[in-house]
């Protein structure tokens, strides 16, 4: 088989240290049918146009690059082969540059160095075999899950390039949980503010119509990959229709039942109606009926509701469970955080005492819209006089949450801040592990607390030590820096994953951290995308964070979606991925188990695998565990692994 | 043994992490022993035991298997079968009268040219001077 080796001089860089000529006359003695061409610099424009031209005219029907690494120049050679009319993958580098030239002292050991790869490259390029991407049409609507700043952020970006978008949120609200907050750290914006605008623009904006919006809803099942994903999304009863209902409150009033509500919004210290806005001001401006509270659900007859509303069609009593199917080409997991549960240190006092709360709890008492509608007291109906806030509320222990959530600092700063001005004179005491305060505007808020009169910082080693207990109705902190008595604890614990994240996980595939949060491809430069193709990652989910990171991943996982998947483009798949043979498989499972994407379906049959080349990337695992041998991962098989070893080792 | 047989080492080393570790060897210009061969596979897990049972019986003195440090795998875990696969295949080796050491497995990043020098300097230089017949 005719081959043809090129040896790139690369200026000085290969040529200074190998005799290119008298390596290209060992090169022609060692094997039949090899023609060899010196060029000065192969990757420049100039030489790439001779490869392009040579190649054409050459006659040969394997090509050999001996260069620099493949990582460098692999892509634009094979481009020059293909330009040539040929197969790209009819090509193989020897990296004579980094592996021979520059670290090879002396030269004819060099000579035979490069000799010995080259021999190994032209007996496996003479195996190679001509490959091609596999086209495969793609739908371009995306499914979105949660729809906090991540998720909506998004919604929104997708949207207003013309995608179609299913967002899919479990509650009846969207905004996720900065709708919480009346104020936002470090620069106390005003919350609603801050969210409501994108909010109207999600649901009534001038791209609204490309995003159907499914409260009450989750993802019950996922099949397909990467460009064409059926997915099952199971919508609970909301018995309201959100775009008929006028949220005129009519309805509320009339309803026989009250109970306490027990919902982030109203944290326990207000009632609702088993038909209820999730809060005031709640997007979609909507009640929604709890199923387990109607008395309908309790076999009594009822329609107190329907009988208020003025608008026809907006509450439907009857309504039921849906099951929604949806094609999608990609999935956007945008589901959050929540706050990790201090009920597991009981000596905090999380939970028995009433005074002592979390920060979300906290949140919703100054919020306008909160459940005392920012009525802040003591047991006693008494505005608090001191109050202690303690950070690191079981972060950054081994034996609850080793890591540090990066945004309780910056919040527990806005307590502060909160508290003094209304409740002036009023004595704040900080406990903190360690004070974490990035970002360009933190500290701007850290100095304006730190000169609050009554204000202490002091540093503390472990939750563990702190002893927190209710006497003669005030609060009383023992821990070993010392005793403190307040009116009230706020309590600022790490971001966890929320608790639907492992079946998320199970069902999407995605691998999780050590502390729950879904795994991105890299830390650094790929954080919003997941490890598996075409789902990507936005938000607390990921990693705890704030709503600026949230939005910003939210708006990155979008670009993904829009490079990945383009209206009339076809994905291309990669042909340098595994097959099975199915005469040779034994259907032992051994593929199916060690592969890292799952990218093998195994026959519930016979066990037979085989390989979905798209989620395939083609490491060659599954080739190499095969113990029957009938796994070939293509562009990288046994037999021409093996005579390349074979030739450097001739 | 009359004349010494020439020491042979081939690494199988995975595109992401070692190979790129390697190169950064070259682009420093950092020199390592010139019987060291590389072939290039795109994650360690790709290494069959019979790629390295081929190298031994193709003249190979040692054989060097490079991978992503645990955690790093560009395929997430594949680098978890190759180590899993490496030390099995050691096993092996012994019964079969192969001196266990000439199988060598390490973790290079992309980042590690110096240790990659380190780590194959100091391996072939061990192969050199120990007799290749299992005692």
């Amino acid at each position: 088989m005719k081959t043809r080796i090129y040896l790139c001089k690369c200026g000085n860089n290969i040529a200074d240290h190998l005799d290119l000529a008298r390596l290209a006359e060992r090169i022609g003695q060692a094997h039949d049918q090899v023609e060899v061409v010196t060029v000065d610099f192969l990757c420049s424009a100039e030489g790439t146009e001779f490869l392009s031209h040579d190649i054409k005219n050459s006659g040969a029907e394997r090509w050999v690059m001996g260069a620099c690494s493949p990582r460098d120049h692999e892509q634009t050679f094979r481009k020059a082969v293909e330009s040539a009319g040929e197969n790209p993958y009819l090509l193989q580098m020897v990296n004579l540059r980094e592996q021979v030239a520059w670290v090879t002292d002396a030269p004819n050991r060099a000579e035979a160095k490069a000799l010995a790869l080259i021999s190994g490259a032209i007996r496996r390029v003479r195996l190679h075999q001509p490959l091609s991407d596999r086209e495969l049409e793609i739908t371009t609507a995306t499914l979105v899950v949660g729809a906090g700043p991540a998720g909506m952020k998004c919604a929104l970006t997708l949207a207003e390039a013309g995608r179609r978008v299913i967002l899919v949120e479990k509650s009846p609200a969207i905004g996720g949980k900065p709708v919480l907050f009346e104020e936002v750290a470090p620069d106390l914006q005003c919350g609603p503010c801050l969210l409501e605008p994108m909010m109207e623009e999600l649901l009534h904006g001038k791209n609204a119509e490309n995003i159907e919006l499914l409260t009450l809803a989750e993802l019950a099942e996922v099949k397909g990959s990467f460009g064409n994903f059926f997915t099952t999304i199971r919508q609970h009863p909301r018995h309201i229709d959100p775009a008929v209902c006028i949220g005129c409150y009519e309805c509320i009033a009339p309803c026989p039942v009250s109970v306490t509500d027990f919902s982030d919004y109203q944290i326990g210290r207000a009632e609702r109606k088993a038909i209820a806005f999730a809060y005031q001001g709640v997007l979609p401006n909507a009640p929604y009926i709890d199923g387990s509270l109607c008395l309908r659900n309790q076999g009594k007859a009822c329609s107190a509701c329907l009988d208020a509303c003025p608008m026809p069609g907006a509450i439907q009593l009857d309504q039921e469970e849906s099951i929604i199917a949806r094609k999608v080409g990609a999935i956007v997991v945008a589901t959050g955080a929540t706050l990790y549960d201090l009920t597991a240190l009981p000596n905090l006092g999380y939970g028995t005492i009433p005074e002592v709360i979390t920060s979300l709890e906290f949140e919703r008492l100054l919020a306008a819209n909160g459940p005392t509608e920012k009525q802040l007291l003591t047991k006693a109906s008494l505005p608090p006089e001191s109050v202690l806030i303690v950070h690191c509320a079981g972060s950054l222990e081994a034996a609850h949450i080793p890591y540090c959530s990066g945004v309780c600092c910056t919040y527990a700063l806005k307590f502060s801040h909160q508290l003094a001005e209304k409740f002036p004179g009023i004595s704040i005491t900080h406990l903190y592990k360690e004070l974490v305060l990035p970002g360009k505007s933190a500290i701007a808020l850290a100095q304006r607390v730190q000169a609050q009169s009554n204000t202490v910082f002091q540093r503390f080693a472990s939750t563990a030590d702190l002893q927190i207990s209710e006497q003669d109705g005030r609060i009383v902190v023992r821990s070993p820096e010392g005793e403190l008595v307040v009116d009230m604890v706020i309590l600022c614990p790490p971001l966890v994953p929320t608790p639907e994240a492992g079946p998320l996980a199970e069902q999407l595939d995605l691998s999780r951290d050590r502390g729950g949060f879904f795994e991105e491809v890299g830390e650094r430069l790929d954080s919003a995308s997941s490890k598996v193709k075409g789902i990507y990652l936005a938000g607390s989910c990921q990693n705890p964070g704030d709503i600026r990171e949230a939005a910003n991943q939210g708006m990155a996982a979008a670009a993904y979606v829009l490079a990945g998947l383009v209206e009339g483009r076809n994905l291309a798949v990669s042909p340098v991925v595994a097959e099975v043979d199915q005469k040779l498989c034994s259907g032992c499972r051994v593929c199916g188990s060690i592969c890292p994407y799952k990218a093998i379906a195994i026959s519930a049959v016979d066990g037979k695998g085989a390989v979905n080349d798209i989620l395939c990337r083609g490491c060659g695992t599954c080739a190499a565990a095969c113990p029957a041998g009938a796994i070939t991962c293509h562009h990288f098989t046994r037999s021409q692994i093996m005579a390349e070893l074979e030739g450097i080792l001739a | 043994m009359n004349k010494p047989l020439e020491t042979k080492v081939v690494g199988f080393l995975c595109n992401w992490c070692s190979y790129a570790g390697a190169d950064q060897a070259g682009g420093a210009q950092k020199s390592y022993p010139d019987n060291f061969k590389i072939i290039r596979v795109m994650c360690s897990g790709r290494v069959e035991p019979e790629f390295v049972m081929q190298a031994f019986r193709n003249g190979a003195t040692g054989v060097v298997i490079l991978a992503c440090h645990p955690g790093d795998c560009h395929y997430k875990t594949g680098n978890v079968s190759a180590v899993a696969r490496y030390r099995l295949l050691k096993r092996l080796l012994a019964q079969l009268g192969i001196d266990e050491k000439r199988l060598v497995m390490e973790y290079i990043s992309a980042s590690e040219g110096e240790r990659f020098v380190e780590v194959i300097t100091k391996t072939v230089r061990h192969l050199e001077t120990t007799p290749t017949v299992a005692a």
